[in-house]
């Protein structure tokens, strides 16, 4: 962790966390015991007035826990593979409209074959399909979940949105 | 006590916290002020309720419930994590306070029991006003408040020891030494199951449904403090420590909800009761003595924590907001007063004293206190000099 946190057990109230940020201000959030959350904000670390604070109940700290750390509307199967990817990276990759790929099996487009890109999972309403196969279409509208080094998803994009794909 | 009064009592208990609230002050001191209105004592001219058995059952009641939550939040661990502040803050505070109040003590009883007591109404500051103020007034946030916390935890265990004794202590040294042994006995007894008791306890309590999981919880609560009572250590303690024991196990979040609202009712009642018993007829006893109480107490807490702050390492400002933070007395005050005034050991006159002390005392420093919390950094912008 490079931020500096430090953990203090308030009795009878709950546990405070507290951090300087990168601009010389202060953040304290307060866990309460019956769970409400409270973040003071000092704009100079050393101000003795907070600039501001905000009361939040549990279920709306965690949204906004889940926003701030980026794990907002992510699916939780992904977010535990991620975990074990080490330098392959992940990426959400909308299908274009006027993609030529629409209409085609995974397996059809050859995306691995000639990216080194795998396509492991698809979001598309209403129901995702979490483990995809070689034989599941692409269609319009979905957003592909994508594992592979970072430098070969430009590859990716490019002949998802532009083809060729032809039967050879 | 009828249901009628039970009524009236209730909406002026209910209409005085309201104001309380409103001006920012504390409920306690609110329903103090409603006992001593509607009590039998000077002033007379509300006086529609009298000290009975009821009152006097319900307030017992009131201080069960305190203590159990007292102790359902006291554990070992948690004490010991708290870092720091706690031998620094928790030595100075308790070395000027206590001995100010000593002080305050031989002024109105000379060298007796109640003088000791009297040191210990004092001495310790009301944790509830206190977390208030500190989440109302946004302090959470503040360096110092770790101190104040730290403190309070500190306070909380020596009147935890001390409400072991102030029942029937007084009589000959070596009897006072035996209830202050039986006392250490019964607390270190509820350390222990707590520690060793909890797997048990939680596996029993767990297959419960919800009906009998209340009622032996219940149970089990006024069965330590009747214990406690017989062993003549006072409900006080038993409650404690059977909020202890529980404190471990992992039940204790649910006994916390669904007894709240026990603790807040009785503990509204018990306040009351005791306002009951104040006279102010007493005043030309202890007006001077709460006088000096205030004073000294001003004197000793904020230098207390002046002391403990600089030490500690905070600025003088820091060090001043936390001061002021301990001014305020509350719940323990009362607590030990109510106690210390069913020893039969004191003379009458004493326990009278004390009840009018205790009462005016915490009616005075809880308005102080919470005066001075809020405008505490802007006296110290206008008083200390920035270091």
């Amino acid at each position: 962790m490079p931020v500096d946190l430090r953990e203090t057990r308030l009795p009878g109230v709950g546990v405070k966390y507290t951090f300087k940020t990168a601009l010389g201000g202060r953040v304290s959030v307060i866990l309460h015991i019956d769970g409400q959350r409270e973040i003071y904000f000092y704009r100079r670390s050393d101000d003795d007035e907070p600039t501001a604070v905000i009361d939040l109940h549990d279920d709306e700290a965690r949204q906004l826990g889940a926003i701030i750390g980026g794990a907002y509307e992510r699916p939780k199967i992904v977010e535990d593979l991620e975990l074990a990817l080490g330098e392959l990276h992940i990426e959400w990759i909308p299908v274009p409209d006027t993609s030529p790929a629409i209409g085609l099996t995974l397996a059809d487009a050859r995306l691995r074959a000639r990216t080194a890109v795998t396509v492991i999972a698809i979001l598309r309403e209403p129901e995702p399909v979490s483990g995809a196969q070689p034989d599941d279409f692409i269609q319009r509208g979905d957003t592909l979940v994508a594992v592979g080094k970072a430098r070969q998803f430009s590859l990716f994009r490019r002949l998802l949105a532009e083809g060729p794909f032809t039967d050879d | 006590m009828t249901l009628s009064e039970l009524a009236v009592t209730v909406a002026v208990l209910g209409a005085l916290g309201l104001v309380a609230r409103r001006v920012g002050l504390s409920a306690i001191p609110a329903y103090l002020l409603a006992g001593l209105l509607l009590g039998p004592n000077e002033p007379e001219q509300l006086a529609l309720i009298e000290k009975s058995e009821v009152t006097d059952f319900v307030a017992e009641l009131g201080i069960v419930f305190l203590l159990f939550f007292l102790g359902l939040e006291f554990s070992l661990s948690r004490a010991t994590r708290t870092g720091r502040h706690v031998v620094l803050g928790g030595v100075v505070d308790f070395v000027s306070n206590f001995g100010l109040g000593l002080l305050v003590g031989v002024a109105a009883f000379g060298f007796s029991f109640a003088t000791l007591v009297l040191a210990a109404c004092v001495y310790v500051s009301s944790s509830a006003i206190a977390v208030k103020g500190l989440i109302d007034f946004r302090r959470l946030g503040d360096d110092e408040t770790d101190l104040v916390l730290a403190i309070l935890v500190v306070e909380d265990i020596v009147v935890a020891f001390m409400l072991g004794f102030a029942a029937a202590g007084g009589g000959e040294a070596s009897d006072t030494l035996i209830l202050v042994a039986k006392a250490l006995g019964f607390i270190t007894a509820g350390l222990a199951a707590s520690r060793w008791l909890s797997g048990p306890i939680d596996r029993a309590l767990d297959r419960l449904p919800l009906e009998f999981f209340l009622l032996s919880v219940f149970g089990f609560l006024i069965g330590s403090a009747a214990v406690a009572d017989r062993l003549g250590l006072s409900s006080a303690i038993g409650a404690l420590m059977a909020g202890i024991v529980l404190s471990e196990t992992s039940v204790r979040a649910q006994i916390e909800d669904r007894f709240f609202s026990f603790r807040d009712i009785f503990a509204a009642l018990f306040f009351f009761a005791f306002g009951l018993s104040i006279d102010l007829g007493a005043i030309d006893d202890v007006g001077l003595i709460v006088a000096l109480a205030v004073a000294l107490t001003l004197v000793g807490k904020l230098g207390g924590g002046m002391i403990a702050g600089r030490v500690g390492g905070f600025t003088s400002r820091q060090s001043l907001n936390a001061g002021v933070a301990l001014v305020a007395h509350g719940e323990f005050t009362i607590i030990l007063a109510q106690i210390a005034s069913e020893n039969a050991l004191l003379g009458p006159n004493q326990q009278t004293d004390l009840v009018a002390f205790a009462g005016l005392y915490v009616l005075a420093t809880a308005t102080i206190g919470i005066v001075l919390m809020k405008e505490s950094k802007r006296l110290g912008r206008r008083l200390l000099p920035l270091d």
